[in-house]
C-alpha cells in the first residue's frame, strides 16, 4: 500500500440486503449483496452449486478511501462481518480467539461462497488489511482492539455460530 | 459527560457492570448495518434493538453504552456477549423522542 500511513473512510456506502442461499447438493452456503428494491429470491446454478433462497435482511456494504493519498480499497468482495464467538479448539479461529483474549474481538469478513468452492481466494488480503487499520483507527485508545479476518480462516462457515452484521432482527423489536 | 452521570441525571437502569468513561455523543439508531457506518468511538447508542447482531455492531465501533429505550429488555444472552465484549447496557423506560430529549435537557449533544 506504499509509503502513506493510511487514514481510512469508508467510502460508496450503499444499502440493500445481504442475501444468503444454500446449495441443495452440498449443503453450503451462498451469500451476496443485492441493491435490488426486493431481496431476489430466484434459483440459480454456479458452477457445481444449485443456489436455493433461505434469507435476507438488511445490510450495507462499503469501500474504503484514504483521506491522506486518495487510494481506493474495494471491498466488493466482502459480503458481511461476523463477530467471532468460536471457542473450538478444532477451529482455527477458536483457538486465535482464546490466545488473544478479551480484548480482542475477532471480526470474520464474510466473502460470497462459504464452501470457497466458487471463490477459493476469498477477501482479498489488500481488503482485509484495510478493515483492519480502518476499524482500528476509529477506537478509543488503549481500550480494546479488533482483528478482521477472513472467512477461510473459519474451520467451518456453515456451522459458526458467530453473528452476522444484518438486520434480521428488526421484526422482533 | 460520564457514563455515570448520565445514569444519574437521565435516570438509566444499569443491565450490567461498566467502567465509567467519557461519552462524547449520541447516536440513535434500530439499525445494526447503520451503526457501522454511523456511530462514533464512545458514544451513546440509544434504540429500540435488542437483538445479538446490534451488539456486535456496537462494539465493532466501540460504543461507549447502549440505552435500550422504551424498558426494552435483551435476552440473558445478549447481555452475556455485551459482558464478554465489555460493553455497557442499560435501559429507560422513556420513548426514544422523549429519551433524546432528556439528553439534550441534561447537556448531552
Amino acid at each position: 500500500m506504499g509509503s502513506c500511513a493510511h487514514r481510512w473512510s469508508l467510502a460508496d456506502i450503499r444499502s440493500g440486503y445481504l442475501v444468503v442461499e444454500g446449495c441443495q447438493h452440498c449443503g453450503g452456503r451462498g451469500t451476496y449483496f443485492s441493491t435490488e428494491v426486493a431481496a431476489p429470491v430466484d434459483e440459480h446454478q454456479e458452477g457445481s452449486h444449485h443456489w436455493q433462497y433461505l434469507i435476507s435482511s438488511q445490510a450495507v456494504t462499503f469501500n474504503m478511501r484514504c483521506d491522506s493519498c486518495g487510494e481506493a480499497v474495494d471491498l466488493g468482495d466482502v459480503v458481511g462481518l461476523m463477530l467471532c464467538t468460536c471457542d473450538d479448539v478444532e477451529c482455527e479461529l477458536g483457538r486465535l480467539s482464546a490466545d488473544l483474549g478479551r480484548d480482542t474481538s475477532i471480526y470474520v469478513a464474510l466473502c460470497s461462497d462459504s464452501t470457497h468452492e466458487t471463490n477459493p481466494s476469498c477477501v482479498s488480503e489488500e481488503g482485509i488489511a484495510a478493515l483492519n487499520e480502518y476499524f482500528n483507527q476509529q477506537l478509543r485508545e488503549g481500550r480494546k482492539k479488533i482483528l478482521v479476518v477472513p472467512c477461510k480462516m473459519c474451520g467451518n462457515m456453515d456451522r459458526c455460530p458467530g453473528i452476522v452484521i444484518a438486520d434480521s432482527g428488526l421484526i422482533e423489536l | 459527560m460520564k457514563i455515570s452521570e448520565i445514569v444519574e441525571k437521565a435516570g438509566l437502569e444499569s443491565l450490567n457492570a461498566y467502567e465509567d468513561a467519557d461519552v462524547p455523543g449520541v447516536y440513535v439508531s434500530d439499525m445494526a448495518s447503520d451503526v457501522i457506518t454511523g456511530a462514533k468511538a464512545g458514544s451513546m447508542l440509544v434504540t429500540l434493538q435488542t437483538h445479538k447482531n446490534f451488539i456486535a455492531a456496537a462494539n465493532l465501533v466501540d460504543a461507549g453504552m447502549v440505552v435500550f429505550a422504551h424498558d426494552k429488555r435483551p435476552a440473558a444472552d445478549v447481555v452475556e456477549l455485551a459482558g464478554r465484549v465489555g460493553l455497557a447496557l442499560f435501559t429507560t423506560p422513556d420513548d426514544t423522542w422523549t429519551f433524546a430529549l432528556k439528553l439534550s435537557d441534561i447537556g448531552l449533544r
